[in-house]
């Protein structure tokens, strides 16, 4: 049992990164926090009954950790340091506008907000783990994901965005998807 | 006689609403998402978290 303990630990990485950068904001610290959850999961690890639910725990211990950090010292956050990296890819010019456009507004978020809707839409994590994974009622839960993806959706694209060229190009991404949704459902319908 | 349900304008059904999972802010969010996130996912696990946690491995075992 001591060995999957590990071995669960280790192909949870991934996503505790991913989770530690939505709450850090910044590669440097968010790299520490999960050095320093793995820590005390280690240490814990007696504590954790086989068979309930290791992701959340995990997800829990990273969380807590990041709370007992953030009232050590209060620091702020440092928006360039997820598009530098992303904004390095192949993606197009356009869609690497969009992505900064995200990424900054999802700096906007409050920091529980990010987190939630980060390991719902990206890890597909459900709502009763993600309670479980953050210590809040499912309720709640689900309220963070929705309030978080409207405003995203309402800064990106809504009447409070001021700036023209991001209505224009989430136009355009709005006309790209649908018109890929139309292909697809022509092509689901052909006999 | 032309009663006043039927001069009433038609209110769409809800069947006739996108569904989140099809709509497309959502599917634009979801792609923009692994575009931030999916790369620092599956960049090289940190030798030294790798050590640490083989060390507490053997000791336990």
């Amino acid at each position: 049992m001591a060995n999957n303990f590990h071995d669960q630990v280790i192909a949870i990485l991934p996503r505790l990164r991913v989770q530690a950068l939505a709450l850090t904001r910044n590669r440097t610290m968010a790299e520490d926090l999960v050095q320093d959850a793995v820590c005390n999961a280690l240490a814990a690890q007696d504590s954790f009954i086989p068979g309930t639910n290791f992701s959340a725990w995990m997800h829990r211990i990273l969380r807590n950790r990041f709370i007992s950090d953030l009232r050590k010292r209060r620091e702020t956050t440092d928006i360039e340091d997820i598009p530098a990296s992303v904004l390095a890819t192949t993606a197009p010019h356009e869609d690497r506008l969009a992505l900064k456009d995200l990424a900054m507004a999802l700096d906007r978020l409050p920091e529980d907000q990010r987190e939630a809707l980060i390991m719902v839409v990206l890890h597909g994590m459900s709502y009763e783990h993600l309670a479980e994974a953050t210590g809040c009622a499912v309720g709640t839960a689900k309220s963070r994901v929705f309030r978080a993806r409207r405003q995203l959706e309402s800064w990106m694209i809504g009447e409070d965005q001021e700036s023209p060229q991001i209505k224009a190009r989430m136009a355009r991404m709005r006309g790209l998807l649908g018109a890929r949704m139309g292909t697809r459902e022509a092509e689901a319908t052909r006999p | 006689m032309t009663s006043r349900k039927d001069s009433r304008p038609t209110r769409p059904s809800k069947a006739s609403k996108t569904t989140q999972r099809d709509d497309p802010f959502e599917l634009w969010l979801k792609r923009g998402l692994h575009e931030l996130f999916d790369e620092v996912a599956s960049e090289p696990l940190p030798e030294e978290l790798l050590r640490l946690i083989e060390e507490d491995r053997k000791t336990r075992g």
